[in-house]
C-alpha cells in the first residue's frame, strides 16, 4: 500500500489525472454510438475519477512547501532535443487543476441530456475528455514543449465543438461575400487566432532554449531568469512573443475579438469550458512562465500590460451596456474580468498576483455558471435576445433565482467569490512594485474601479431585462421547462463554492499564497 | 586490363533485390493472362515488402559507412534509413494503386513495373557520391513518372499535365546537366570528394563558375521539389494524373528531389553556402507564401493538395538554406530530413483522405462534400489526422516536423534564420485556414446529397492506419526520429 501511494506521489498520481480522460475518450471511440447511455456514463465514471484521483493530489500535497514543485517526476521524452517529460505542481497550479477536473465533472452532468443538434453524445464526450486531458497536462507540465503540446492539445476539440454543436443562425459578417453561419466562422476564427499567437510563443520558447543552456525545463529556466540570464533586445522579443500567445488567450485587449464569436456561438458546455479554463491557460502561462523567466522584462512591460487591462476592464463592461445577445453580454463580462485578474499581475507584487489567482478561479466558477444558465435559457426561450426575454423569475423561478445569485457574485458582492479578485487587483495596482511607474498604475486602478461601477451596473441591467418585470405576450401558455435534475445537479455545486470561497477565499490562499509570495521575492525581490 | 572487382553485394542487396522485381514485374505480365494480372499487383508488393528486409539488416550492422566503387557509392545510416522511406512509400503507394488501377482500362504490368523504376533511381540517389550516378538516379526517378502522369489516355487534363511536365522535365534535366559539365570542366573529376579536392586546392570554391554551376543545379532541381518559381507544373500535373501517382509525385519525388539537393550542396557547394544560402531563403519563404495563398484559393481537392505540397516544400527547404549561410550542416540536414519523413506519411495520408472522399462523392470539388463525416466516420477521423498534422496541430506527427525546422533556424540566432522562422509561422497560421476547411465541410457541413454510401476498401485501410500511427506516434513519441539525428551526423562524418 506504501508503495502504491509512493508511485502515486512520484508522478503517477498527476500523470492519471492528465491521461485517464484521454485513454477513456479512444476506448468510447469503440463503444457503438447506439449505446448512448453507456457512452454517457463511461464519460462521467472518467471524470468523476479524474476529479477524485485530483482531490487524493491535493491531499498528498504539502500545503507548507506550496512554493516548490511536488508530486511530479522527470522521464525522457525527446532526448534530441532534451525536453522531457516534466511534469509537477505547486500552490499556484493546485487551484487551476483542481477547477479544471471539477468543471469538466459539471460539464458531463449538463451533456446527459442537454446536447443541440446534431446531438452525437458519443462525439461530444470524447471531445470533452480529449479537452480536459490538455487542460489538465497544461497545468502540469514543467517543460516548455510538453506545456505548449498540451496548451494546443485544447484547440481541436473546441475547434469542433463549437463547429459542429454550435449556434446555426446565419450572419454577414464584415469582408466575407457570403453569410455565413455563426459557428462555422467562430470555429475557425478561434482557432486561427489561438494558433497565430502560439505559433510565436513557440519561437520564444525556442529563444529560451538556445539562450539557457539548451533546456525546456521550467524551474531551471525560472532559475536562470531570476538570476539574469536573459536580458537586451533578446529579452524584449521572446517576452513579446511570449506575451502574444498569452495575450490572445487570456484574452487582452486588443486581442479579444475571437472571445464574443466563440462564447456566442459555442453549444452551453462549449461556452462553460472556455470560460471557465481555457482563458485560465493564457493567465496561467504568464504567472508560471512569463514573469518568472524574465523578469526584467515583465518590469518593463507591466506598466504597458496595466494599460491594456485597464483599457479592457473599461471596453468590456460598456460593450456589455450595448448588448442585447445575454451569451454575448456574458463573455463581453469575461474580457473585463479578465482585465482584473491580468491588471492583478501586472503589478508583480504578492497581493495581486494573489488576487489574480482567485480572480481565476473565481471567474471560472461564476462565468462557468453564468453560461451553463444563459445556455440552458437560450435552449428554453429559443431566443438569447434580451429584449424579447422577461420575467424569467415568474416563468422560470428556478433559474432566474439562480441568475440573479450568480449575476450578484460576478458583479463582486462581498461574501461572494468574485469579491476578493477585483477588490485585491485593485489594491495591488494602488501599490504595484517599487520601481513601476505610479501615475501609470493609480489611473489604471481608478479605470478599475469605474470598471467595478459598470459592471455592476451593466448586470443589474441585465437582471432588469431579463429576469424582472412581467412575462412578455409571447412567453404566456407556453410550455417553458424550468431547471431539470441534470442541470440542477450541474450547477448548485459552483454556488456552494462561489459561497465558500467568498467567506473562505484562505481556501485558494491557502495554496497560492506562499508560491506567489516564492515568485515575487525571487522574482522580483520584492 | 585485368582489374579485380569486388563487390560487397549484401551493401547492395536492396537495390538488387529491387532489380529482380522490375524483372520479374515486367516478365510476369507478359506470361500472364488479362484475367491473372493481379498477380504482377502482388509480386510488386511481396518484392518491395522483402526489399525492406536488408534494410533493416543493414541498420542493424553498418555503423561505419560501407563505401564502393571507388567512392562513387556509399551505404551509410543516412542512406539506408532514407531507403527505407522510399521503400515503404513505394509501398503504400501499390496499396492505393490496386483498387484504381483496377477499377479502368489501365495497363496494369507496366503500372507496377515504372513505379519500381523510380523507386530504384531514388535509392540510387541515396546513396549515390559522384555526379554520373545521382544524374542518372534522378533521372531513373523521374523518367518513369512523366509516363506514369499521362496514364488516364482518354483524360486530355491527363495528357496535358504529362506533356508540361515531361517538357519542364527534360529542361530540369538539362539545367542540370548543364551544371554538373561546369563542375567537371573546372576540376575534371566527377567523384565529388575529388572534385572538394580539387577545387579546394585551386582555391576556386568561391568562384563565380561554381556559383553559377550550383545555381543551375539549383534550378534544375527546383523543378523536382516544386519551389517557387519552378512548381507552375505541379498542380496541372497532379490534378491529370492518376492519385496515386499524384501521392508518389508529391511525396517519393519531391523526397528524391530533396536528398539530390541536400547531397550535392552540402557535399560538393558547401565552402559557397553564404551566396547560394540567400538564394535559398529567398526562394524558401516565397515558395511558403506563394504555395499557401494559391491553396487558400482552391476548390479542386488534388490542386489544394498540389499547392499545400508547393507550401511544404518551402518548410522542408528552409532549414538547409539557413544551414548554408550558417554552416551548421548537421542540424540543418536533420531537420530538412525529419521534416521530409513526416511529411511523407502525413501527406500519403491527406492523400488517401481525398482519393475516399473523391469516390465517395463523385465531385472534384470540396464544397460538395458536405457531411461525409457523418457517413464514414473512419474517413472523417482519418481526415483531422492527417489534414491538422500536416497544419502541424499538435499533438500529430506535423508539429514535431514545423518543431525541428524553427528549432533549426533560430540555432544561431542569425537574422536569415529569424526572418524565415517568422515567415514559417505566419505560414503555419495561413496553411490552417485551408487544411481546416476540408474537416470543416466534411464534418461541420450538411449534405447536399442526402446520406451517401461511403466503401473504404481494405488496401486503402491498411495505408490509413499504418500512416496514421505513424503520424500519431511522431508526434507523441518525437524520440523515435532521434535516429535521424544520428544518421545526419554519419552523413557528415563520412
Amino acid at each position: 500500500m506504501t508503495n502504491i501511494l509512493e508511485t502515486f506521489s512520484n508522478g503517477l498520481g498527476i500523470s492519471l489525472v492528465v491521461f485517464l480522460p484521454l485513454v477513456s475518450a479512444i476506448f468510447i471511440l469503440f463503444i457503438p454510438k447506439t449505446q448512448e447511455f453507456l457512452i454517457k456514463i463511461t464519460t462521467l465514471g472518467a471524470s468523476v475519477v479524474t476529479f477524485l484521483l485530483s482531490l487524493i493530489v491535493a491531499y498528498q500535497f504539502d500545503y507548507d512547501k506550496a512554493h516548490t514543485f511536488q508530486l511530479g517526476n522527470k522521464l525522457s521524452w525527446i532526448e534530441s532535443i532534451n525536453s522531457n517529460y516534466e511534469i509537477g505542481i505547486d500552490g499556484i497550479s493546485l487551484p487551476l487543476l483542481l477547477l479544471s477536473t471539477f468543471i469538466s465533472v459539471l460539464a458531463i452532468i449538463y451533456s446527459f441530456e442537454h446536447l443541440p443538434e446534431p446531438v452525437n453524445p458519443k462525439g461530444m464526450m470524447s471531445l470533452i475528455l480529449v479537452l480536459e486531458t490538455g487542460m489538465n497536462g497544461t497545468f502540469v507540465a514543467l517543460d516548455l514543449i510538453l506545456f505548449f503540446v498540451f496548451f494546443e492539445l485544447v484547440l481541436l476539440p473546441m475547434y469542433f465543438m463549437i463547429g459542429i454543436w454550435g449556434d446555426r443562425t446565419v450572419r454577414s459578417v464584415a469582408g466575407l461575400k457570403n453569410e455565413i453561419e455563426t459557428r462555422l466562422y467562430a470555429s475557425i476564427k478561434f482557432f486561427v487566432f489561438t494558433l497565430f499567437g502560439s505559433a510565436f510563443m513557440l519561437l520564444g520558447f525556442l529563444g529560451l532554449y538556445f539562450r539557457g543552456n539548451k533546456t525546456f525545463s521550467i524551474p531551471e529556466l525560472i532559475e536562470l531568469g531570476t538570476s539574469g540570464a536573459f536580458t537586451g533586445t533578446f529579452a524584449t522579443l521572446v517576452f513579446a512573443v511570449l506575451f502574444l500567445g498569452f495575450a490572445v488567450k487570456v484574452p487582452m485587449w486588443p486581442l479579444h475579438t475571437w472571445l464574443p464569436d466563440a462564447h456566442t456561438a459555442a453549444p452551453t458546455v462549449g461556452s462553460v469550458l472556455l470560460a471557465a479554463i481555457l482563458l485560465k491557460l493564457g493567465s496561467y502561462g504568464f504567472v508560471r512562465i512569463a514573469l518568472p523567466i524574465l523578469p526584467e522584462q515583465a518590469k518593463a512591460w507591466a506598466p504597458a500590460i496595466a494599460i491594456l487591462s485597464a483599457i479592457g476592464i473599461i471596453y468590456g463592461s460598456l460593450a456589455c451596456l450595448a448588448q442585447t445577445d445575454l451569451k454575448r453580454l456574458i463573455a463581453f463580462s469575461s474580457v473585463g474580468h479578465m482585465g482584473f485578474v491580468m491588471l492583478g499581475i501586472s503589478s508583480l507584487t504578492s497581493i495581486g498576483i494573489n488576487a489574480a489567482m482567485i480572480g481565476m478561479v473565481a471567474h471560472g466558477i461564476i462565468t462557468g455558471l453564468l453560461f451553463f444558465i444563459s445556455g440552458s435559457m437560450a435552449h428554453t426561450y429559443h431566443t438569447r435576445d434580451m429584449g424579447r426575454l422577461g420575467g424569467n423569475m415568474k416563468l422560470l423561478p428556478k433559474t432566474g433565482a439562480l441568475l440573479g445569485f450568480t449575476a450578484m457574485a460576478s458583479l463582486g458582492l462581498p461574501g461572494l467569490a468574485g469579491f476578493w479578485g477585483e477588490f485585491m487587483a485593485l489594491l495591488g495596482a494602488y501599490n504595484p512594485l517599487s520601481g513601476l511607474n505610479i501615475t501609470v498604475f493609480r489611473t489604471s486602478m481608478v479605470a478599475g474601479a469605474i470598471g467595478t461601477v459598470l459592471t455592476a451596473g451593466y448586470l443589474l441591467w441585465m437582471l432588469q431585462r431579463v429576469n424582472l418585470g412581467e412575462p412578455k405576450e409571447e412567453w404566456i401558455g407556453q410550455d417553458l421547462h424550468d431547471a431539470d435534475n441534470y442541470e440542477l445537479a450541474a450547477w448548485i455545486p459552483l454556488v456552494i463554492l462561489t459561497v465558500l470561497i467568498g467567506v473562505f477565499p484562505k481556501l485558494i490562499f491557502g495554496s497560492t499564497n506562499d508560491a506567489v509570495i516564492n515568485l515575487v521575492t525571487k522574482a522580483f525581490g520584492g | 586490363m585485368e582489374a579485380e572487382i569486388s563487390i560487397n553485394y549484401l551493401a547492395i542487396s536492396t537495390e538488387l533485390i529491387v532489380i529482380f522485381t522490375i524483372v520479374g514485374t515486367i516478365s510476369l505480365d507478359l506470361i500472364l493472362s488479362k484475367k491473372s494480372k493481379y498477380l504482377v499487383a502482388l509480386f510488386a508488393l511481396a518484392g518491395s515488402l522483402i526489399s525492406f528486409i536488408p534494410i533493416v539488416f543493414q541498420w542493424a550492422n553498418y555503423s561505419k559507412a560501407i563505401v564502393l566503387f571507388e567512392g562513387s557509392y556509399v551505404i551509410d545510416k543516412f542512406s539506408i534509413i532514407l531507403k527505407g522511406l522510399f521503400i515503404l512509400i513505394t509501398y503504400l503507394t501499390f496499396l492505393l494503386s490496386i483498387n484504381f488501377i483496377e477499377s479502368d482500362s489501365y495497363y496494369e504490368g507496366e503500372y507496377y513495373f515504372l513505379l519500381l523504376c523510380s523507386l530504384l533511381g531514388a535509392l540510387v540517389v541515396a546513396s549515390s557520391r559522384d555526379l554520373l550516378t545521382i544524374f542518372i538516379g534522378i533521372e531513373l526517378a523521374s523518367g518513369p513518372m512523366f509516363l506514369l502522369s499521362g496514364w488516364k489516355k482518354g483524360d486530355p487534363k491527363s495528357n496535358e499535365g504529362a506533356i508540361k511536365f515531361f517538357l519542364l522535365g527534360v529542361l530540369s534535366a538539362s539545367l542540370i546537366l548543364y551544371g554538373f559539365s561546369l563542375l567537371y570542366g573546372v576540376t575534371g573529376k566527377i567523384i565529388f570528394a575529388e572534385i572538394v579536392a580539387s577545387l579546394s586546392a585551386t582555391g576556386l570554391h568561391q568562384s563565380p563558375v561554381i556559383l553559377l554551376s550550383a545555381i543551375l543545379i539549383l534550378a534544375g532541381i527546383g523543378f523536382k521539389i516544386s519551389v517557387v518559381p519552378f512548381h507552375s507544373w505541379a498542380p496541372d500535373t497532379y490534378e491529370g494524373a492518376p492519385l496515386p501517382v499524384t501521392a508518389y509525385l508529391s511525396i517519393s519525388s519531391k523526397a528524391t528531389g530533396f536528398l539530390a539537393l541536400i547531397i550535392l550542396f552540402t557535399k560538393v557547394f558547401f565552402e559557397s553556402g553564404s551566396s547560394w544560402g540567400v538564394i535559398l531563403v529567398l526562394i524558401s519563404g516565397v515558395t511558403m507564401f506563394i504555395g499557401n495563398l494559391s491553396a487558400l484559393q482552391q476548390t479542386n481537392p488534388i490542386r489544394l493538395l498540389a499547392y499545400s505540397s508547393i507550401a511544404q516544400a518551402g518548410f522542408i527547404l528552409a532549414p538547409l538554406a539557413v544551414a548554408g549561410i550558417t554552416g551548421n550542416y548537421d542540424e540543418g540536414v536533420y531537420a530538412s530530413i525529419t521534416y521530409l519523413v513526416i511529411y511523407a506519411f502525413m501527406n500519403m495520408g491527406a492523400f488517401l483522405v481525398v482519393n475516399i472522399l473523391i469516390n465517395a462523392s463523385d465531385s472534384e470539388n470540396i464544397y460538395e462534400w458536405g457531411g461525409l463525416a457523418k457517413d464514414s466516420p473512419i474517413t472523417g477521423i482519418f481526415s483531422v489526422i492527417f489534414f491538422f498534422s500536416l497544419a502541424g496541430i499538435p499533438p500529430l506527427g506535423g508539429w514535431f516536423a514545423k518543431f525541428v525546422v524553427f528549432r533549426s533556424l533560430l540555432s544561431t540566432g542569425e537574422i536569415f534564420g529569424l526572418s524565415l522562422g517568422v515567415v514559417g509561422a505566419i505560414n503555419a497560421v495561413i496553411a490552417l485556414v485551408y487544411y481546416a476547411r476540408i474537416s470543416k465541410i466534411i464534418w461541420m457541413d450538411d449534405s447536399p446529397a442526402g446520406e451517401r454510401v461511403v466503401t473504404v476498401p481494405n488496401t486503402l485501410k491498411v495505408v490509413g492506419f499504418i500512416s496514421l500511427a505513424l503520424t500519431v506516434l511522431a508526434g507523441i513519441f518525437p524520440g523515435i526520429f532521434s535516429n535521424l539525428g544520428e544518421a545526419s551526423a554519419i552523413f557528415f562524418s563520412s
